[in-house]
């Protein structure tokens, strides 16, 4: 229960807010800035325009954001920065842990509940924060006989793939982890190591529900992958590239689920299969397998599982928008910078902005990521959705409505897109 | 060009292994943590709703449905040929698509026979 403290006055919380700030100056000052000090001695710095950089500079650089920013803008080009940031790992995951907060409010609210609502004062903001802190501060209880370095490993492992699937998905222009032409096949690639995992971990318990668990997943899996991968053929045929890129590019007018519904279709209903969402939960059905292949995790490593299937879950709505939804392109939203602003810097009224190369993204990049994560959202719900509607399908209508509905859906798809092919609609010369 | 293009793929196993190095640091601040207490050997026997677990974990298991992983080892590979001429389509002379046609419509019968195949329980 969140009550207000008995004792409230404002001069005390005025008086909590001043000693706060009197220990953060005093430490910092004596503890904090000597650090940064002896940590630059040590590191080996750049030469940057001709000259060597000394750690008195680079400290001076640091409390100086005129100096500081070509470094940043540099930092912000590598690698790394693509892959523990930006539309690599902290991104997904950030997306990951809103989206399951935002089931659990919006599951709650489908069935007439509250949710989660004590933990922080807003709605029960705080509460993944405490599932967290609880997750983290429980033992791990692992099966007497399991295979430990295998069963260790899965989680780990299962986080691994997802992000390694976050890596293929383009967010902005250029904002890509690996920009390969064969994108679309490694998506499929990436995708194919997930029911490995999951046998791998069933297998190492060494009891009974997970194996269970595991060999359902491996039939739900293994069915639904043809449909998966047939139901995206059509829009290749349309564009005739693999790049993920090159394919949103392509749909700088139209979004292809205009003109492959089918397809479209298809995909969503293979990508609620494949990840493991009612009405295609099996391997984890909790009310008949306890929690399938999950059943022998505890602690953290259950934890991990979860985080991985939920940055997953958005790689696969990000694939969707990205193939069926037109990606990043939208009308835009924010106006555009001007150019004296970006090259000069400017004078309004009392404000002087001197600063040359101040905006760090352009506006064309706001307005690409705003409407990417909007479709992406939009995906989200409609995934999430089923879960407060649907009851759970058996095993042989599930591998029936896969190897015989949907792969037939899927052809039927192929020959869409080759008339509109043919038609001349689309490809060289065509209307489009 | 072929380290480039491996350059390309190289970050794909770079994003597997730095999700791993970042996702690790929890379990070992849990296995710190976390209260550890190994006097209950009952504990560590797998999960039976609370029976003693009986006979081994790993039992036979009757592979109902047996048939369509073998199909699926087959139709795989062939929904991934399929790629290589939809990539491929928009630079191919359109009589190219009529062979294509025959290979679809030879992967269709064999599907519809191995499903065919596959409701007949009593074989598998």
């Amino acid at each position: 229960m969140s009550v207000i403290a008995p004792k409230f006055r404002f001069s005390e919380f005025l008086k909590s807010i001043t000693d706060n700030l009197f220990w953060i100056i005093i430490l910092v000052t004596l503890i904090g800035l000597p650090v940064i000090m002896i940590v630059l001695l040590f590191v080996d710095l750049p030469v940057y325009q001709g000259e060597l950089i000394n750690p008195f500079l680079a400290f001076s650089w640091m409390f100086h954001p005129e100096l500081s920013l070509p470094l940043i803008k540099s930092f912000m080009i590598t690698d790394f920065f693509r892959i523990a940031v930006f539309p690599g790992f902290g991104f997904a995951v950030l997306l990951a842990t809103s989206v399951i907060f935002i089931e659990r409010k919006m599951l709650a609210k489908l069935q007439l509940r509250v949710g989660p609502f004590y933990c922080g004062k807003i709605e029960g903001i705080l509460q993944l924060m405490a599932d967290g802190i609880k997750l983290v501060t429980k033992e791990i209880i692992i099966p007497a006989k399991a295979d430990k370095p295998i069963f260790i490993l899965s989680p780990l492992m299962f986080v691994g793939a997802a992000a390694a699937f976050v890596a293929l998905i383009p967010v902005a222009p250029g904002w890509v982890v690996a920009d390969i032409d064969l994108g679309l096949i490694a998506v499929f690639a990436v995708i194919g190591f997930f029911p490995i995992i999951t046998v791998l971990a069933s297998w190492s318990a060494n009891s009974k529900y997970p194996f269970i668990g595991g060999i359902r997943a491996l039939f739900q899996m293994v069915s639904f992958e043809i449909p998966l991968i047939l139901s995206l053929l059509g829009v290749v045929i349309l564009t005739g590239t693999l790049n993920l890129s090159e394919i949103v590019a392509s749909q700088a007018s139209f979004p292809w689920i205009i003109f492959l519904p089918v397809g479209a279709i298809v995909f969503f209903i293979a990508m609620l299969a494949e990840l493991e969402r009612i009405p295609f939960d099996l391997p984890e059905a909790e009310s008949e397998i306890v929690a399938g292949w999950l059943t022998e995790f505890s602690g953290m490593m259950y934890g991990l599982v979860q985080l991985g299937s939920y940055i997953k879950l958005y790689a696969f709505a990000a694939l969707f928008v990205v193939i069926f939804l037109g990606g990043w392109n939208g009308p835009m939203i924010f106006p555009p910078l001007e150019e004296e602003l970006i090259l000069e810097g400017k004078t309004i009224g009392p404000i002087t902005i001197q600063t040359p190369g101040l905006p760090i993204f352009s506006m064309e990049f706001f307005s690409g990521v705003f409407w990417f994560i909007l479709k992406t959202a939009a995906v989200i719900f409609f995934i999430l959705l089923p879960r407060g509607v649907f009851p759970r399908v058996r095993i042989d209508l599930l591998l029936d409505l896969g190897w015989f509905k949907l792969i037939g859906l899927t052809f039927l798809n192929i020959f869409i897109a080759l008339a509109l092919l043919y038609a001349g609609v689309f490809g060289p010369g065509g209307m489009l | 060009m072929v380290g480039e293009l491996a350059s390309n793929y190289s970050t794909i196993l770079m994003m597997f292994g730095f999700a791993v190095v970042a996702t690790a640091p929890a379990l070992l601040i849990s296995r710190m943590i976390a209260p550890r207490k190994r006097s209950n050997p009952v504990k560590f026997l797998p999960m039976e709703c609370g029976q003693v677990p009986s006979g081994a974990g790993r039992t036979h298991f009757m592979m109902q449905y047996y048939a369509y992983i073998l199909m699926f080892v087959v139709f795989d590979v062939m929904a991934i040929f399929l790629y290589a001429w939809g990539s491929s389509i928009l630079s191919l002379p359109r009589t190219a698509t009529l062979p294509i046609i025959a290979f679809l419509a030879i992967m269709f019968a064999a599907m519809a026979y191995a499903l065919d195949q596959s409701r007949r329980r009593n074989i598998w």
